[in-house]
């Protein structure tokens, strides 16, 4: 996200404490792994880590600009406009690639749903949107599904995701409360 | 080959989204680095050590318990376990996906891993306290929330047809 007011910050200052759990988290493992199994295979999974690094490094930073790019190329006004008034099969539709190609974390997706909603857009299509998101978010995939767990499963978990955002919109839609 | 599937993907997407925006005058390939700068910067200090814990994680993990509680043979009941287990797990994909990997190589099964992304991915409590409550009001997040409930074992349900429809 390009934080407006974002300024220099010194590289200490952004050991913050997520990164410090991890790296508590990563003493703890590997020290527990040398007890428990030896030096030799510490040393194994060490260069296993690295070489995961290594191999990952080059989608992760393709994955970011491609995330930025397409957030330049379809800005927040354009994403209300297509979703915005539309309901039934074809809202839902419009909703879950919307929701697909959004790239970023909740803190990009969620002021958008909150723009919809006021806009008037259904909350199936809300719902289906936020789904659409959650679960075939190609910008995540390809960021952290791929590098972690391999094509085959990326392939086979979006296949079968695709019909879960028109599956939340639609019950949601037998959840409403009956007008009183 | 999944080297050269994934580092295609990325490659091909980079190219499309590149020469779509190139065609336009209003976006500066400059101005898109420096976005993806800006998300770059704190993955720098964070991944490393995450992805060591994820990799430490995977050699410790109880093969055994795994592989019985979540391994193919578990079937539907899997598939319902791992809906509970994701819709709990607290935090990002830093915390997520290491984890992933590490059950994964322990002997998980894949309909019960998909299972577990899914449920971690719609239900995500950490997400609905910080984010969608408060913006959205409980009421839409509950009705989220209700509706997505089912989301995550059809996600699983259909994983187990298609390793039957492909192993068939």
């Amino acid at each position: 996200m390009a934080a407006p007011g974002s300024h220099r910050v010194p590289p200490w200052r952004r050991i913050d404490g997520t990164t410090v759990f991890f790296v508590l988290l990563a003493l703890a493992t590997g020290g527990a792994t040398w007890w428990l199994h030896g030096p030799g295979a510490f040393a194994d999974t060490l260069l296993r880590a690295l070489g995961l690094l290594a191999w990952i490094a080059p989608v992760l930073l393709g994955a970011l600009l491609v995330g930025a790019y397409v957030q330049r190329l379809l800005p927040r006004a354009t994403m209300e406009r297509w979703l915005g008034g539309r309901s039934g099969l074809r809202g839902l539709t419009v909703a879950t690639v919307a929701g697909a190609v959004t790239p970023g974390g909740p803190f990009a997706a969620f002021p958008l749903v909150v723009a919809l909603y006021r806009a008037g857009a259904s909350v199936e299509v809300c719902i289906a949107y936020v789904t659409a998101w959650s679960v075939l978010g190609i910008n995540r995939a390809l960021i952290w599904e791929l590098p972690f767990l391999g094509p085959d499963f990326v392939l086979l978990r979006l296949l079968v995701s695709l019909p879960l955002p028109f599956l939340a919109g639609g019950l949601s839609r037998l959840l409403r409360r009956p007008p009183t | 080959m999944m080297t050269l599937i994934a580092y295609g993907t990325i490659a091909l997407l980079l190219g499309i989204t590149s020469a779509l925006a190139h065609r336009r005058a209003t976006t500066r390939h400059r101005d898109v680095a420096a976005d993806a700068w800006v998300q770059l910067q704190p993955l720098l200090l964070r991944l490393p050590p995450a992805l060591l814990a994820g990799v430490f994680l995977a050699g410790l993990v109880p093969e055994q318990q795994v592989v019985g509680l979540l391994g193919e043979a578990s079937g539907a009941y899997g598939v319902l376990l791992a809906t509970v287990i994701g819709g709990i797990l607290p935090g990002g994909p830093m915390i997520a996906f290491p984890l992933a990997l590490a059950l994964l190589e322990a002997g998980m099964g894949v309909a019960q891993m998909v299972t577990l992304i899914t449920a971690w991915s719609v239900l995500a409590l950490h997400r609905v306290l910080v984010f969608e409550a408060p913006m959205m009001g409980w009421r839409f997040a509950g009705r989220r929330l209700l509706a997505s409930l089912p989301v995550a074992p059809a996600a699983g349900f259909l994983t187990l047809a298609a390793e039957t429809v492909l192993a068939g």
